[in-house]
């Protein structure tokens, strides 16, 4: 049987706040608990939606994930691999879309761009860019400056880049907040155009509606602890929600 | 070879899209020759007995110091600006995120830079050789080079460090801001060391700065290979070996603590 395309087993995380006077004086930092033993597992092709409130540890999930930050308990396998023991090995099959529009390079072309992160990829751009620049329709934008595009093409760059070693596992952080409704669709439909090809998403979204198109599975993050949640003919996602945030608490502030 | 590759067109393509900048550049070089040559006609040749070991001449002796003294200051901040630009921008996480070595990250940051560093030394012996009468024909090119890759493998890691204390605390290190102003003072850019006293003679042979001068100033003013160098040559050998594995571990340190911090992106 093979490898689930995702395994966080018991994922913990503490940020101290560290400053040069904790050095100077050897005294304990206070921190703050990001998130609080998550545990899943999700299988090749599966699209996991995670909603929450602002501060709630979604993006220090996906961070995690992304081997960008370091648990401070737990283990996560992407295809089976160590992220931490192994973590080139688990970057080449993950993509990491930010949805941070600054984390482009403003003077340079769209294609100049892509190349160079397709480089870092070890990747020829000139075969690894056609691929993603015809499937997001960024055709006619590769050789204009980035600080020239709409917040939506930017979008589309950003997935674009994330895409460019056909990773096997997509990270998404918030992709359709600031797009308007019909790039906030196409990026929608893209999502969905992953699943067909087996992709595995982590999506991390506000929107419920999107959560609920998307999703094969719904979590909800509340105070750094994950709830797999299942919406019932009795009870709409939104009431389901409301009622899991209320009850397991909000944000950690 | 690729990515390394990557990060130099990606400088390159940058440095393209504000091409007055180096004009820019040259230009306040230019404007420093100039200054400091009408410094060099005040002080006439044979006037001090300080600068007899450099050719008795004020000018092609301070030309050296100015020019290494800007390839220095690109040691020492090149790697604290582009990873400070990293992470204000969010393209630091991205990098991470692929697989790409942080020693790769590091150095294929700052390859450019150092380039061009190196392109503007040669813009001050040139720009000295055409319109101020530097004499270069003693120069000895193979302990030039030496001597200047030297002074780049000696002062980088101080830069990586301070790259480090960037990553954790969101400043850089000040110790690399004292260090630069230090090694101005008594590293020998405007005048010999020999002019201080005993004490902060004493205290300039600690700057790598010093020897990667005196090298150069030998190298270029009277010929001197690297045979004849091997002091000042050994002395920055040895920084180099100890202080580049040091630094490179520090950063790789900074970057774990920076992953638990979770100050990446923080700024």
């Amino acid at each position: 049987m093979s490898a689930p395309a995702v395994a966080v087993q018991g994922l913990s995380k503490y940020f101290p706040q560290l400053e040069l006077r904790h050095l100077l004086t050897f005294r304990r930092p206070e921190g703050v608990w990001a998130l609080r033993q998550v545990a899943f597992e999700l299988n090749p092709g599966e699209i996991l939606c995670i909603l929450g409130p602002n501060g709630s540890g979604k993006t220090t999930l996906i961070k995690l994930i992304a081997t960008l930050l370091i648990p401070t308990e737990g283990r996560i396998f992407i295809h089976g691999q160590d992220t931490i023991r192994r973590p080139m090995l688990a970057k080449r099959r993950l993509g990491f879309i930010t949805c941070n529009e600054w984390s482009f390079y403003g003077p340079l072309s769209g294609w100049q761009n892509l190349a160079f992160f397709a480089r870092l990829h070890g990747l020829d751009p000139r075969t690894a860019i056609p691929p993603v620049a015809r499937l997001l329709k960024l055709a006619p934008y590769l050789d204009r400056r980035f600080f020239s595009y709409s917040t939506g093409i930017k979008r589309r760059f950003d997935l674009a880049r994330g895409m460019l070693h056909q990773p096997d596992l997509l990270l998404m952080d918030e992709p359709t907040t600031n797009l308007d409704p019909i790039a906030a669709g196409e990026v929608r439909d893209l999502i969905g155009r992953l699943r067909e090809e087996g992709k595995t998403v982590i999506l991390v979204t506000h929107r419920l509606g999107e959560a609920q198109k998307l999703g094969d599975r719904l979590a909800v993050m509340t105070a750094g602890r994950l709830h797999e949640i299942r919406p019932s003919p009795q009870e709409s996602l939104e009431d389901l929600y409301r009622r899991t945030v209320q009850e397991e608490g909000g944000a950690l502030g | 070879m690729g990515k390394v590759w990557a990060f130099f067109v990606r400088d390159f393509l940058w440095e393209l899209s504000y091409p007055l900048v180096p004009l820019w550049r040259w230009g306040g070089i230019v404007f420093r020759l100039v200054t400091f040559y009408f410094l060099g006609v005040l002080i006439s040749p044979g006037a001090s007995s300080y600068l007899a070991p450099y050719g008795g001449y004020y000018f092609p002796f301070v030309v050296l110091g100015l020019a290494l003294a800007s390839f220095q200051e690109v040691a020492l901040t090149s790697v604290s600006e582009s990873i400070s630009y990293g992470m204000h921008t969010g393209t630091l996480e991205i990098m991470l995120a692929t697989p790409t070595s942080l020693s790769t990250i590091v150095f294929s940051s700052v390859l450019y830079q150092f380039s061009i560093a190196a392109l503007e030394i040669l813009l001050y012996l040139a720009f000295g050789a055409w319109f101020f009468n530097l004499s270069l024909a003693q120069a000895n090119i193979p302990a030039t080079a030496a001597f200047l890759l030297l002074a780049l493998l000696a002062h980088l890691p101080l830069g990586i460090i301070s790259a480090g204390f960037l990553l954790i605390f969101k400043r850089g290190s000040p110790i690399t801001v004292l260090f630069g102003h230090f090694s101005a003072l008594l590293g020998g850019v405007y005048f010999p060391v020999q002019v201080l006293p005993g004490w902060l003679q004493s205290l300039s042979f600690f700057i790598p700065f010093t020897h990667a001068l005196e090298g150069l100033r030998q190298a270029v003013i009277n010929g001197k290979g690297l045979l004849e160098l091997k002091t000042p040559a050994a002395v920055l050998c040895i920084l180099a070996a100890v202080l580049m594995p040091l630094s490179l571990a520090f950063f790789a340190w900074a970057v774990r603590q920076a992953k638990r911090l979770g100050t990446l992106s923080q700024y």
